[in-house]
């Protein structure tokens, strides 16, 4: 393994997303964008993997204000990072992620390994890491739970609904690996202080994509409404009622609804 | 004459999405199933015009289909292809909408066609909110979960050609499967289920959870840190967008907080029940009964009022 890149996602934090009950609506503004969730344990899968074969590993993410999201990605081991800003990224599909991100991994010469997670916070998609794979002519394995460098292959284990499955890999490969397959530690001091020696390097959109058309987004967005909320939203122990009245309701209410 | 196609891991969802399919639209429907010649009949009968049977050997992805699949689709040109949403099925999907360079709608509902325009709803931002996405591409995919469809009743006059396909090796070699032992949980087809989270201090209080859900004949869930972090509960057991949803009629969330991505796997609860110490919590807006109070308390009165 000579190069492995890992790709991450810079996200709006669910938790500051506001809902207008009435309207349905979605208050987005002075909402704070973080580091994708999964992919912690996608970065840090990179961590391992350059312990284990002194690998160069880099950041490769796109997206808008990506230039926000170096101090964090780079404090969590990646030795570099190349990324893309560009307003056209606020409506992206996963084919305008992926033909993009494959762009610039190919700007950067390919790898040996593409990491990415199962799915983002925010589309939850999971397309990114098969599309890339396709895009590139690499190799694609997802649900990765487990993955270790053998010499020039690579074999990893896959966690599926029957159980595990485990894999050699011949040549290049994007992998998508789940949550399980570590803990990604919290960066130390040192390394969030060394986050900003470290090269970060922006590219634009006309050097990465030859042809505007193919990162169009295929998918349009008619309506983002917050779901219907059609429950009862009935409180038992109203007015501070005890355990047992508020039990007792419950049962009433239960069996008048025919589930017990 | 249009064309469909369904992909599917298993007889039991390609039912369901050929169902699916035949209400959405008329056309010559082919099914890529693994099956064997008697499930591929029983297909046919449910609606499929041609059952293509998928039998991968011991040291090959399943995924690796996807090879000849891509060859298949440039000719036949099939206007909308359902995948079978299970891990592999997502990750086959996508290599095939990018190779095809077509879109993917993922994990897809309400898909209808209007205006020659595909249309379907998804839930994004951790279940905070339901997009609604269209595409008017000549080619469009999208993975369907189990559930979201029925099966049709099977008309047994149906007949139709049974083939199969080689899947193409790739560079990727299966060196050995392991199944999970048994422990088989089936959360799907529960009527009760009590779901258990982080409002469980202590492991030993989930004895307490466990006598609820006896005396109720409910199947025990939890919230994802009670599986993934404590380990207290089999994955399979957690409810939420990266685990299982579930669409029994009785849920009772019991010290569960209610957050969007736990949330999403209840939706089609029939009736949500909370127990959580928090009037604020944001269960309680998402419940139609709540009961504030501690679970040490209330769990013992409830169960010994069943
Ligand atoms: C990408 C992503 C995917 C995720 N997917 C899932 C998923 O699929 N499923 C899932 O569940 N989560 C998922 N999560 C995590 C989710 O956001 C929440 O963190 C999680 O659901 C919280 O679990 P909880 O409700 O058990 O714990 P908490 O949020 O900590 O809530 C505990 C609750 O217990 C109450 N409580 C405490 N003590 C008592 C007591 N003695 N008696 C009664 N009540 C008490 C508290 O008031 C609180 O409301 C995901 C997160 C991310 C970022």
């Amino acid at each position: 393994m000579k190069r492995v890149i890992v790709c991450y996602k810079w996200v709006p934090d669910g938790a500051d997303i506001r809902i207008d009950e009435r309207t349905r609506t979605l208050a987005m503004d002075g909402v704070s964008w973080t580091l994708n969730d999964f992919d912690r344990n996608a970065i840090e899968a990179g961590v391992q993997i350059k312990a284990a074969t002194g690998c160069d590993l880099i950041g490769v993410t796109a997206g808008v204000d990506t230039e926000a999201s170096g101090k964090d990605a780079l404090s969590r081991g990646l030795d570099s990072l190349y990324y893309l800003s560009d307003q056209a990224m606020a409506d992206a599909d996963s084919r305008t992620t992926s033909e993009v991100l494959a762009g610039m991994i190919g700007r950067l010469g390919g790898a040996d390994l593409v990491i990415c997670s199962e799915a983002s916070d925010d589309e939850y998609a999971q397309q990114t890491g098969p599309r890339l794979a396709a895009l590139l002519g690499y190799s694609s394995v997802t649900c990765v739970s487990a993955l270790s460098p053998s010499g020039e292959s690579l074999s990893a284990s896959r966690k599926l609904e029957e159980g595990v499955e485990d894999v050699e890999i011949a040549g290049p490969a994007v992998v998508s690996v789940v949550p399980d397959i570590n803990q990604p530690p919290f960066p130390s001091v040192k390394q969030i202080l060394g986050a900003k020696k470290k090269p970060s390097q922006a590219v634009a959109l006309a050097e990465v994509v030859g042809d505007m058309d193919r990162i169009r987004p295929q998918l349009r967005t008619d309506s983002l409404l917050a779901p219907e909320v059609s429950r009862k939203r009935v409180s038992l122990s109203a007015g501070g009622v005890g355990a047992a009245d508020a039990v007792a309701g419950l049962l009433k209410a239960l069996a008048a609804e025919g589930v017990l | 004459m249009s064309t469909q196609w369904v992909i599917a891991e298993t007889a039991a969802l390609a039912a369901e999405l050929i169902g699916g399919l035949r209400d959405l639209e008329d056309g010559v429907l082919t099914a890529f199933v693994g099956v064997d010649a008697t499930e591929a009949k029983t297909l046919i009968a449910l609606g499929a015009d041609r059952v293509v049977a998928l039998a991968p050997g011991n040291s090959t992805p399943w995924e690796d289909y996807v090879f000849p699949l891509v060859d298949r689709a440039r000719t036949e040109a099939p206007d909308l292809v359902l995948v079978g949403a299970t891990r592999r099925g997502r990750g086959l999907a996508a290599f095939l909408a990018a190779s095809l360079d077509a879109p993917l709608v993922s994990d897809a509902k309400a898909l209808s066609r209007r205006e020659g325009r595909i249309q379907a709803d998804r839930m994004v931002l951790g279940g905070l909110a339901v997009k609604t996405v269209s595409t008017d591409a000549a080619t469009v995919i999208a993975t369907v979960a189990a559930g979201v469809y029925a099966a049709r009743a099977a008309d047994l006059r149906r007949s139709g050609p049974i083939e199969t396909l080689e899947p193409v090796a790739g560079r990727v070699r299966v060196t050995g499967r392991r199944l999970k032992d048994g422990g088989d949980v089936n959360l799907a087809g529960a009527k009760r289920v009590v779901g258990v989270g982080r409002g469980f201090a202590d492991k030993a209080d989930l004895a307490l959870a466990e006598a609820l859900a006896t005396a109720l004949g409910a199947e025990l869930a939890c919230s994802r840190p009670i599986a993934e972090f404590f380990k207290w509960m089999p994955e399979e057991r957690y409810i939420g967008i990266s685990g299982q949803a579930i669409k029994p009629d009785l849920y009772i969330a019991v010290g569960i907080s209610g957050q969007a991505q736990h949330v999403y796997g209840i939706r089609d609860a029939k009736v949500i029940v909370s127990i959580n110490k928090d009037e604020t919590a944001p269960i309680g807006q998402k419940a139609d009964y709540s009961i504030v109070g501690d679970l040490k308390e209330v769990l013992p009165v409830l169960t010994g009022a069943l």
